[in-house]
C-alpha cells in the first residue's frame, strides 16, 4: 500500500502530526504497537495527574481538620482510583480514535520497521505487512531507563510502564531519582501513605530547575515525610524475604535501605528499532535532526522524544506540527524558546524559557526579582503560602528571558508568562496589566513592578 | 540668553550639511573655540567650534541627520538655564510653514493650534514624507518642539510591533517604516528588526563614505561614460624627470614626481582642447574659462581631490609646490572648503600600484577624467627594431553626453604626443 505520509508511532507527537498531516489533504498511515495516546496518554502524564489529584485531595483533607472540616475516617481504594484512572485513560484514547476515523486516517496496529527506500515493515498480530510512502515521520518515544546496577535482574521493580497498575499500596518505596517523575511519584506515594525514599545522584532534586524551586520542594516533600537521599548512588540491589535491600553511597559512606517497592525514574531512552537497518544517523542515543526536523535521510522527519532534548508531550506535539509544515519544502524552524515545564507536585513547579544557569552559560545580562506567595492574599485564603514568582528579564528592554514559580497553580499561571515571551510583551506592560483581585496572579505584577522599582506589596 | 549654534555656510555652493558627530553630550561644558561637532558637507569634513564658553543646552538634531545652512542645530548657555525662543523671524517661518501645510492637510480646529506647533525641518521633511498631521504628534525638545526622533516615534507607534521590538527600534532609532513583520498579521517581532544585524560585520554608510557613495552613483547613472586607452612610451619622461629633479628640489626642497608633469602635460593640452573643460549646466554646455586641475588623493575611509587652479598658468616649479601642500593637507584632513571647489578636470593616479589600465568615474560635474596606470618595462617597435622602453597606459573616461569619441580621442592623442617629446612642452 502506497501512502504520502506514513507516521510511526501514535503519542502526541504522532497522532497530532497525522490529524494536521491529513487536514492538509495527505493520505496518512498511523502505525501504533500499542495504545493510542502513547507514553504520555497511557503511562505518563494523564494516569500521573490523575494519582496526583488524589493525593492533593488527600492532602487537603488533613489540612482541612485543622480548619474546622473534619472527616473522621478518610477510607482509601486503590481499586477504585485505578479504575477511575483507567476510565480516564479509555475516554481520552477513544477520544483519540475518533479523531483519527473523522481524519481518515489508517492506523495499523503493530510495531514499524524502516527501511531506506521509505517503506515500513509491519508486524501485526495477522502476520507482516508492507507498507510505503513518499514521506515519513518517525515519532517512536522513549522507554524507561533500566540502570544496570548489580542484583537488578534478581528483583521486581516498577517503571512508569507498571506503576500505574499496581494492585496494592505498597507499605514503603524507593524511588530512584529525584527528577520530575522521581518527585511526581513520591508525592503520590507519600499521600497514599507509603513510607517514601527518594535517591538522587545530584546534591539536588528536580536538579535541571532553579535552585529556588529545588529548595522550596524538598522542604515541602520532607515535611511530607519523605526521606531524601542526595548525593546518593544505588550500588546493588537484593531480595531479601520479600523485601528489597537496597545498597547505595551516600556521600561516600556506605547505607542499605530496605523496602516493599522499587521505583526506578532515572530517564527515559530513545525508541531506535524501527530504524531497523536504515542509514538514518544517531547523535549520541538520539536520532539526529536539522532544525526543520528531517533526519540525515531526504523526506524522513522525527519528532518527540525520539530525537532527544526536552521529554515532553507538549513538545512533541509542537514538533508534529513544525514537521508536516515542512512537508512541502523547508519552512518553519522549530522553536524551542517558549516552552513551558510543569512538575505537578504540592507546591507546583513550573517555568519557561531560560534558566539562570543558562543565562549565565550564555553570557546574557539580566536582572531577577523574586515575590513570595507569604505575602499574597489569595495563597493565605488557600493555606497555600508555599511559593514564589521568580522572574528574570533583559536589563535594557525588560524582555522576560525566563520565569519560574512555584505554588499552587502555577502550572496554569506560568502561561501568562509564556503569553507575554510569544507576544514579546515586556516586564512594563506585565506591570501595568491589571491582575484580578485577590489571585495568585498578584505575585506576578508584583514581580514585575519590583524589577521597575516601584513594588506595593513588598 | 542661550547662544544658538548653526549650521555655518562653508562655500557659495553649499546648501546643508551633515552633522556626522556630536563631540559633546547635553549638559557638557565647552570652552569657547573647542569643537563641538563635526559636519560633512558635499565635499569636506568639518569641526564647528563654539562662539561662546558655555554648557550646551540641547542638540537639535541627531547624528547622521542633514541640516540646511543656516538653521539653528544646538544651543549653548548657562547650567540649567531655559532656551527662549525669542527669534521673530523663526516664528514667522514656522507660521509659514504652517500655511504650507494647510494645503495638503485638513484644517485644523483653529488657527491658533497650528501656531504652536514647533519642529525642527527635519521633523517636517518625514512627517511630510509619512503624510503625519505634527498637531498629534507630542514633541520632547525645548519648549515642546517636535524633533525627528518624536516623529520616529509616533510612526512606529502606529504600526503593528511588538512592544519589546518597539523598544529595540526606539532605542536603535529604527524607522520601521520598510520593515516587514513576520508575525502574525505582518506584526514585527524583535526577529524582523535583528535580521540584517547578522555575524558580518557593518557600519553605518555616513561621512565621506556616504558622499562619495552618492556622487559617484550619480555620475555613473547620469553621464554614458566611455573609457578609451592609450599606451604612452615614457622613456622621455623619465629622463626630463632625472634633469629637473634636483633644479626644483634645490630652489623649494621639493622632490618632482611623475603626477606633476602630468598634470603639467595635462593642463597644457586641455588648453588646447577646450571641449574637454567643459560641463552641462542647467542645459548649457559651459567650457570653462580656468583649467582647475583636481587629483585623487587617498585618505582614511576614503579620497579627496584638492585642486589646482589655474594648472595651465603655473610652471613645473609652483605646479610641484602647489600639488605637495594640498597632498599634505588632504592626508592630514586639513583641507579646507575651496581646496577643493571648482575644478574642472581631475586626474586620478594607481600607478604605485600594479594597474595598467582602469575605466575611472567622472567626478560631476566635470566632464573628464584621465586614469593613470603604472610605468612598466616593455619590448616596444622603435625604428622596426625591439628596444626595452618604459610604457605607460592612460585611461580616459568623458561624458558622451557632451564629448564624441574623435574630440576625446584627439585629445587623447596630443597628449601621449607631448609626453613621448616633452621638449614639446615648451612650445
Amino acid at each position: 500500500m502506497q501512502f504520502d505520509l506514513i507516521i510511526i508511532g501514535g503519542g502526541p507527537g504522532g497522532y497530532v502530526a497525522a490529524i494536521r498531516a491529513a487536514s492538509i489533504g495527505k493520505k496518512v498511515a498511523l502505525i501504533e504497537a500499542a495504545d493510542l495516546g502513547g507514553t504520555c496518554l497511557n503511562r505518563g502524564c494523564i494516569p500521573s495527574k490523575t494519582m496526583l489529584k488524589y493525593a492533593e485531595l488527600i492532602d487537603g483533607v488533613k489540612k482541612a481538620s485543622h480548619w474546622g472540616i473534619e472527616i473522621n475516617e478518610m477510607n482509601l481504594s486503590l481499586d477504585k482510583m485505578i479504575e477511575r484512572k483507567n476510565s480516564i485513560v479509555t475516554q481520552l484514547k477513544n477520544g483519540v480514535q475518533y479523531l483519527m476515523d473523522k481524519n481518515k486516517i489508517m492506523i495499523f496496529k503493530g510495531t514499524g520497521t524502516l527501511s531506506d527506500d521509505k517503506s515500513v515493515e509491519i508486524e501485526m498480530e495477522a502476520g507482516i505487512q508492507k507498507i510505503a510512502a513518499h514521506q515519513i515521520i518517525i515519532a517512536t518515544g522513549s522507554r524507561p531507563v533500566v540502570p544496570k546496577i548489580k542484583g537488578i535482574d534478581q528483583i521486581q521493580y516498577h517503571t512508569t510502564d507498571t506503576i500505574f497498575d499496581m494492585q496494592e499500596i505498597p507499605k514503603s518505596i524507593a524511588i530512584i531519582g529525584g527528577g520530575v517523575i522521581g518527585v511526581e511519584m513520591a508525592s503520590v506515594f507519600a499521600s497514599l501513605g507509603s513510607a517514601v525514599s527518594i535517591i538522587e545522584l545530584n546534591d539536588r532534586i528536580i536538579s535541571a530547575e532553579d535552585i529556588d524551586a529545588s529548595i522550596i520542594l524538598e522542604k515541602a516533600l520532607r515535611k511530607k515525610g519523605i526521606k531524601i537521599f542526595k548525593n546518593t548512588e544505588v550500588t546493588a540491589f537484593e531480595d531479601f524475604n520479600h523485601t528489597k535491600k537496597i545498597s547505595c553511597m551516600e556521600n561516600g559512606e556506605e547505607k542499605t535501605i530496605e523496602v516493599d517497592a522499587v521505583l526506578l525514574a532515572i530517564g527515559r531512552q530513545p525508541n531506535l528499532s524501527v530504524l531497523g537497518s536504515s542509514s538514518i544517523k544517531l547523535k549520541k542515543n538520539h536520532i539526529e535532526v536539522d532544525k526543520y526536523l528531517e533526519t540525515s535521510k531526504k523526506g524522513i522527519f522525527a519528532i518527540g522524544d525520539v530525537i532527544g532534548g526536552l521529554q515532553l508531550a507538549h513538545v512533541a506535539s509542537a514538533e508534529g506540527l513544525t514537521a508536516v509544515a515542512n512537508l512541502e519544502g523547508k519552512k518553519k524552524e522549530m522553536d524551542y524558546s517558549v516552552i513551558p515545564r510543569c512538575i505537578y507536585t504540592q507546591p507546583q513547579i513550573a517555568s519557561v524559557g531560560y534558566t539562570e544557569e543558562t543565562l549565565k552559560n550564555k553570557g546574557l545580562e539580566y536582572r531577577v526579582e523574586k515575590s513570595e506567595f507569604s505575602s499574597n492574599g489569595k495563597a493565605i485564603t488557600m493555606g497555600a503560602a508555599e511559593g514564589f514568582a521568580k522572574l528574570y528579564v533583559d536589563p535594557i528592554y525588560g524582555e522576560i528571558l525566563g520565569a519560574v514559580m512555584a505554588g499552587e497553580n502555577v502550572t496554569e499561571m506560568i502561561s501568562q508568562i509564556s503569553s507575554y515571551m510569544t507576544l514579546e510583551g515586556t516586564i512594563d506592560e506585565l506591570a501595568e496589566m491589571i491582575q484580578p483581585h485577590p489571585s495568585l496572579s498578584e505575585t506576578l505584577m508584583e514581580t514585575a513592578n519590583s524589577l521597575l522599582g516601584r513594588g506595593i506589596h513588598y | 540668553m542661550a547662544t544658538d549654534v548653526i549650521m555655518p555656510k562653508m562655500g557659495a555652493t553649499m546648501e546643508e550639511g551633515t552633522i556626522v558627530t556630536w563631540f559633546l553630550n547635553k549638559g557638557d561644558y565647552v570652552e569657547e573655540g573647542s569643537p563641538i561637532a563635526e559636519i560633512q558637507t558635499d565635499k569636506i569634513a568639518i569641526e564647528i567650534e563654539a562662539e561662546v564658553s558655555g554648557t550646551l543646552l540641547h542638540t537639535c538634531y541627531e547624528a547622521g541627520e542633514t541640516v540646511k545652512v543656516h538653521e539653528v542645530i544646538a544651543y549653548i548657555g548657562e547650567k540649567d538655564e531655559l532656551i527662549e525662543d525669542s527669534n521673530s523671524s523663526k516664528k514667522m517661518e514656522v507660521i509659514e510653514q504652517v500655511k504650507e501645510k494647510e494645503q495638503v492637510l485638513p484644517p485644523p480646529s483653529t488657527a491658533e493650534n497650528f501656531q504652536k506647533i514647533r519642529r525642527t525641518p527635519a521633523a517636517r521633511v518625514l512627517a511630510n514624507e509619512h503624510r503625519i498631521d505634527l498637531s498629534e504628534v507630542s514633541g520632547t525638545g525645548p519648549n515642546g518642539r517636535i524633533e525627528k526622533k518624536d516623529v520616529l516615534h509616533f510612526i512606529n507607534s502606529k504600526k503593528k510591533i511588538t512592544p519589546l521590538a518597539s523598544k529595540i527600534a526606539a532605542a536603535e532609532n529604527l524607522d520601521i517604516e520598510n520593515i516587514a513583520g513576520t508575525g502574525a498579521y505582518q506584526k514585527i517581532t524583535k526577529k524582523d528588526l535583528m535580521l540584517p544585524k547578522t555575524s558580518e560585520k557593518s557600519k553605518p554608510l555616513k561621512g565621506m563614505r556616504k558622499v562619495i557613495a552618492d556622487r559617484m552613483s550619480q555620475s555613473a547613472f547620469t553621464a554614458p561614460h566611455v573609457t578609451i586607452t592609450s599606451e604612452i612610451d615614457m622613456t622621455s619622461c623619465i629622463n626630463l624627470r632625472k634633469e629637473l629633479l634636483p633644479e626644483i628640489e634645490r630652489s623649494t626642497g621639493l622632490r618632482l614626481s611623475f603626477n606633476e608633469i602630468l598634470l603639467f602635460a595635462t593642463a597644457k593640452t586641455l588648453s588646447k582642447h577646450p571641449n574637454m573643460n567643459a560641463s552641462i549646466i542647467d542645459d548649457y554646455i559651459v567650457e570653462h574659462e580656468s583649467i582647475n586641475i583636481g587629483f585623487a588623493v587617498s585618505v582614511e575611509d576614503g579620497l579627496l581631490v584638492p585642486v589646482v587652479k589655474d594648472a595651465n598658468k603655473l610652471g613645473l616649479t609652483e605646479l610641484t609646490a602647489a600639488c605637495k601642500e594640498l597632498g599634505l593637507l588632504a592626508r592630514e584632513g586639513k583641507l579646507l572648503p575651496h581646496h577643493l571647489e571648482e575644478g574642472t578636470f581631475t586626474i586620478s593616479n594607481l600607478g604605485m600600484y600594479a594597474v595598467d589600465s582602469f575605466t575611472p568615474i567622472i567626478n560631476q560635474p566635470q566632464s573628464a577624467i584621465l586614469g593613470v596606470g603604472r610605468i612598466v618595462e616593455k619590448p616596444a617597435v622603435i625604428n622596426k627594431a625591439i628596444e626595452i622602453r618604459s610604457m605607460m597606459v592612460l585611461s580616459l573616461s568623458f561624458d558622451h553626453r557632451l564629448i564624441d569619441g574623435a574630440p576625446a580621442a584627439a585629445f587623447l592623442t596630443d597628449l601621449k604626443e607631448i609626453l613621448e617629446n616633452p621638449m614639446k612642452l615648451l612650445l
